[in-house]
């Protein structure tokens, strides 16, 4: 057998591994006697309508917006600036 | 002589489960870094071709589930057109077949392919291969019984399609039943390791994600090329995993294709299931270890991982072998570098745990999944990997018997569905979403 062990560090080594233990499954213990965690993961549902309702969303924002009219306002101009074609 | 011996088995086997030990690192760490990256959404108005897809169900006495799960098929997302439902009713005893007909009757997608006692009840890959030849989609998914997925599963597991280059996807598995006991609770952090991390780094790695017999698919062509799912494999899904992968094909994991499950509620249970994986992947290894070795489809990379993934449920065995041959090893006395060697033993087993997943890539799945309190239970699945020695153990050395005695049998080793989960779907809307 390798080395001595002494009293002291057979205590020593007696508490260490009850220690050890102790707060290895604590957390479990305290988890299994008193359940908190919500249960089962809820699976993501409306991955594809959540994301048409945020398109939606921006869209309809951007109808306020002034960068727009002034989009609109530079299509205006060129379109002013075009020749007449129409006999 | 013998000392020298039991020193390099000690050392051998110390050596690879440490090797284990990094692999899984490496997998969290890999997880851990695209963590922040937005989910992508599956739309299909973005694609130039709205794929068919067959969905095949084997079911053998499901009556308890099946219903559910067939609700839920009509409340798909995808396109009813380009969709084919088929249940394979092997032959099943109880109100399987008449379940799946009254919905076949209602929904002109779901068709029902019963098969008689003479055909039928010769394992989920026969029940598999029988449907196979009357699908008509481009892509063939398959799904248990007991399982339940989330709307637009079909939009996220065929858009990885899109690469020519994949010729499988698989899902994600989450517990349904997981409040149930602790079997269930244990079970479920098993597969947030399993799938959460273990999963999806090797898609991110690009290794070899596996493709595990439910909630995933493949190209119908492939599939049919590959002669379908070998009935002689206890994990088929494995087999058919390698055979992909060596015919110079991928398989994708996808994360955000999520499919409930009902998990075994009893050890027994648990056992039995266990017994089944643990067997058919040891299959497997013979099977499949040379072809893996010598095949030029695969980058060093893949046939590294491959390697890993062929001999996972040798581990527990080798953690049996090292424990016993370190006793002799001590009493015999212990060479100068064996308190090395016992720390690194000691360290790797403590990792080693929870159906081969480490104790922190349980617990970082679980932080990434939003779990609250889940991840304090992490410590319990010592139990479970305790109990996986024997499981395993007994399973090679019947594999063994097996090849010596020349048997070979494979029936419907399925496990019991109770329907708990069923309550657990009922009250879903009325969890708060806080993950």
């Amino acid at each position: 057998m390798p080395g001595d062990f002494t009293q002291l560090s057979f205590i020593t080594l007696f508490f260490g591994v009850v220690t050890f233990i102790l707060v290895m499954f604590l957390p479990a213990f305290l988890e299994l006697r008193k359940p908190k965690d919500a249960g089962p993961r809820r699976i993501e549902e409306n991955v594809v309508s959540s994301k048409y309702q945020v398109q939606l969303a921006s869209i309809e924002r951007s109808e306020d917006t002034e960068a727009d009219l002034a989009v609109i306002k530079k299509v205006a101009n060129i379109l002013s600036a075009l020749p007449n074609l129409e006999p | 002589m013998i000392i020298e011996i039991l020193e390099a088995s000690f050392l051998v086997l110390t050596g690879l489960m440490i090797a284990y030990l990094v692999r899984h690192y490496i997998f969290t760490l890999a997880v851990l870094k695209d963590a922040g990256k937005k989910k992508e959404a599956a739309i299909l108005e973005n694609r130039v071709h709205v794929l068919s897809v067959s969905i095949l169900i084997p079911a053998f006495n499901e009556e308890m589930v099946i219903g559910r799960l067939l609700q839920r098929m009509c409340e798909l997302t995808y396109p009813a057109d380009r969709l084919q439902i088929l249940v394979v009713d092997d032959a099943s005893t109880d109100g399987t077949g008449e379940i799946a007909e009254e919905f076949s009757r209602l929904h002109g997608q779901i068709e029902v392919l019963h098969r008689s006692e003479a055909e039928g009840r010769r394992g989920k890959a026969s029940a598999l291969n029988a449907g196979l030849n009357i699908v008509k989609g481009e892509i063939v998914l398959c799904f248990d019984a007991d399982y339940y997925p989330q709307r637009d599963i079909v939009e996220q597991l065929s858009k990885v399609f899109e690469d020519p280059r994949v010729g499988a996807v698989q899902g994600r598995v989450t517990v349904l039943n997981e409040p149930e006991n602790i079997v269930t609770r244990l079970v479920a952090l098993e597969r947030i390791g399993g799938y959460r991390i273990d999963q999806q780094a090797r898609d991110r790695l690009r290794l070899i994600p596996q493709f595990g017999g439910t909630v995933g698919g493949f190209r119908t062509d492939l599939l049919k090329s590959l002669g379908g799912w070998d009935e002689s494999m206890l994990a088929e899904d494995t087999d058919l995993t390698f055979r992909v992968y060596l015919s110079g094909y991928k398989i994708r994991y996808s994360n955000e294709a999520e499919c409930y499950e009902e998990a075994v509620e009893s050890w027994r249970a648990y056992w039995k299931q266990r017994y089944r994986w643990a067997r058919g992947h040891m299959q497997c290894a013979f099977k499949h270890l040379f072809q893996v070795l010598k095949s030029e489809n695969l980058r060093f990379r893949e046939r590294v991982d491959a390697l890993f993934l062929l001999n996972v449920y040798f581990m527990p065995v080798f953690v049996l072998f090292s424990w016993i041959i370190s006793i002799p090893l001590f009493l015999l006395g212990p060479p100068p570098w064996l308190s090395l060697g016992w720390a690194a033993g000691i360290f790797s087993i403590y990792s080693f745990v929870g159906n081969f997943a480490p104790f922190f890539e349980v617990g970082i799945g679980a932080y990434l999944d939003g779990r609250t309190r889940a991840h304090w239970l992490v410590s319990l699945l010592v139990f479970a990997f305790l109990y996986n020695i024997p499981i395993c153990t007994k399973a090679l050395v019947d594999l063994f018997i097996s090849k010596v005695a020349g048997r070979r049998s494979v029936l419907w080793d399925k496990t019991i569905h109770s329907g708990n989960g069923n309550s657990y779907i009922a009250n879903q809307n009325k969890i708060p979403k806080r993950y």
